[in-house]
Parts: C-alpha cells; sequence; structure tokens
C-alpha cells in the first residue's frame, strides 16, 4: 500500500510540477546533495471518503524557480513573499486535487482546505499541524536542477484497497 | 471582435497564469477584469459588461459554484458563459457544474486547452492545431 501511494505522490507531483511551472523533478536518486539551508514548509488538510493532510517542504531556491516561472517573469525580475507564497499554496492545491481522485477514483467527493505556509521553523508531525489520528502512509523526495522538495502524506479513516485503480 | 473577460480566482499567481494563457491563445482579448472571490466576480459583473466568466470554485467569501448560481437566478447575467477552471477531481461534482452550463477545465491546463474551450464557448472557430 505504501509503496503504491508513494508511485502515485511521485508521478502526480512530477506531472504538476512539469505543466504548472515548466520544472523537471526526477526522484531523490539518494545521493548527497548540497545543503539547503532555508526551506519553507506548507501543508493542505482534505476530507472524504478518508481524510488526510499533504505536507511539503521546499528549498528557496526551487520556491523561487516555482513562483518565477509560474509568473513567466524573466531571470533577475523581483517577486514578493506573498507571491511566493501564493505560487507554493496554489502548487499544493492543484497536487491535492490531481492526487485524490488518483488514490481514490473520480467517483468520490473530496473536500480540499486552504493550503497554508508555516511559520519558518515550526516542525510538522503528529500533534503539531497533523492530527493525532493521521498516519504517516507516503514519503516522496524529488531532485531539480535547483535543489529539493520533499512531501508527507498522512492519511487517517478506510484507504481503498485497491488504491489507484481507475 | 474583442472579447471582455472576467478572471475569478482566489489566487492572484493563477490569475496571472491565465492572464498570461490568454494571451498566448490569439482569442482577441478585450478588457480582463480580475476579482478574488465569487462575491466580488459579482459585484464586478454588476458594473462592467463582460463576454466570458472563467471562474474558479474553492475560494473564501463565496466559492465559484455560489457564484455561477447566483448568476443564473439574474436575468442580467444567465446567459454569460462560465469556464470553470478549477483542481476539481470527482467526477460527480463537476458534472454538477456541467448541468449548471458551465464548461470545466482542470488544472494544470495548457494553452491550446484554454483556447480551444474559448473559441467553443463563444463560437469563435479558429481550432486549429497549426496555431498552437
Amino acid at each position: 500500500m505504501r509503496a503504491k501511494l508513494e508511485e502515485i505522490l511521485s508521478r502526480v507531483t512530477i506531472e504538476t510540477l512539469e505543466k504548472l511551472a515548466f520544472m523537471f523533478a526526477f526522484p531523490d536518486d539518494g545521493e548527497e546533495n548540497p545543503p539547503t539551508d532555508f526551506k519553507v514548509t506548507a501543508i493542505v488538510s482534505f476530507t472524504g471518503p478518508f481524510s488526510g493532510t499533504l505536507v511539503i517542504t521546499i528549498s528557496t531556491e526551487v520556491l523561487q524557480e516555482l513562483a518565477a516561472n509560474m509568473l513567466g517573469l524573466d531571470d533577475g525580475e523581483e517577486i514578493t513573499e506573498d507571491q511566493r507564497f501564493d505560487a507554493l499554496k496554489e502548487t499544493m492545491n492543484v497536487i491535492c486535487g490531481n492526487l485524490l481522485p488518483a488514490i481514490a477514483g473520480d467517483k468520490v467527493v473530496f473536500d480540499i482546505g486552504v493550503p497554508e505556509v508555516l511559520p519558518a521553523g515550526q516542525q510538522v508531525k503528529k500533534g503539531a499541524g497533523i492530527p493525532d489520528e493521521h498516519e504517516l502512509s507516503a514519503k516522496v523526495s524529488l531532485d531539480l536542477d535547483e535543489g529539493q522538495c520533499s512531501f508527507l502524506l498522512f492519511l487517517a479513516g478506510q484507504i481503498p484497497d485497491d488504491v489507484g485503480s481507475p | 471582435m474583442a472579447i471582455n473577460i472576467l478572471i475569478v480566482d482566489d489566487s492572484g499567481v493563477m490569475r496571472s497564469m491565465i492572464l498570461k494563457t490568454l494571451r498566448m491563445t490569439q482569442v482577441p482579448l478585450g478588457d480582463v477584469h480580475q476579482a478574488e472571490n465569487g462575491q466580488k466576480g459579482l459585484d464586478l459583473l454588476d458594473q462592467q459588461w463582460v463576454d466570458l466568466a472563467i471562474v474558479d470554485i474553492n475560494m473564501p467569501v463565496m466559492n465559484g459554484e455560489e457564484m455561477i448560481d447566483r448568476m443564473k437566478e439574474n436575468p442580467e447575467m444567465k446567459d454569460i458563459p462560465v469556464i470553470v477552471i478549477s483542481t476539481e477531481g470527482s467526477k460527480t461534482r463537476i458534472e454538477r457544474l456541467e448541468h449548471k452550463g458551465a464548461v470545466f477545465i482542470s488544472k494544470p491546463f495548457s494553452a491550446e486547452t484554454v483556447r480551444n474551450t474559448i473559441n467553443d464557448i463563444l463560437g469563435l472557430g479558429g481550432n486549429d492545431e497549426s496555431q498552437t
């Protein structure tokens, strides 16, 4: 189950980043990457036949590129923090919106909450941003030219046995 | 004929993306108005004539589905074509929106999809692959 969820999360995320922001991501190859000291974390929750929370942690370099590409800006053009966070929240919204039907099929209805960027330094774990009943069900790290981003998917409730079936 | 368009989305980045996409479509653009939720969209429609509304669903204050319902109740707005651009993945909800007369485009979208949908909904023709 976990491997299937991680395959779906990885595929949906890679496709979304490519179509939404023309960014090409690859599953983390396990090699050591240059350290990125500054990271931004955002979360989005959803309810439906099962509920959960999707968490992204993204390096500032990747976030800068994400926002610039979504806005169609040239190199060097200034981007405000609001624009970067708006781009990240919209990306989370699109990933979550495409992830849920990929997991549960397109007949069921989910309500996706408003994505939220967490204050710098705030940890995300069960009991701190993640409800106690949500279990870590998938973890995906992606490499991009500009750095890394990682995703955690916490789920609670009845997950379909035939995850990912049409 | 220039097409006046209203874009309603709570994300400023997404409104910019839609506007950028519209400029790539070769659809003749007139005035493009923007609003950040359904209520502000309706307020704008009270003041401005538009040929097409492009509406997100999940928005604070008033969501896109309620905005469409209000438009359909208003004789001045009920015939304005609506395109919903959303992350909605449930066929049940998409079919409900389509029954209200909206045409659905899922995010992320391509310029070609937006162009073809606008051409179809406004009867402009010109859905030629060579135009991309």
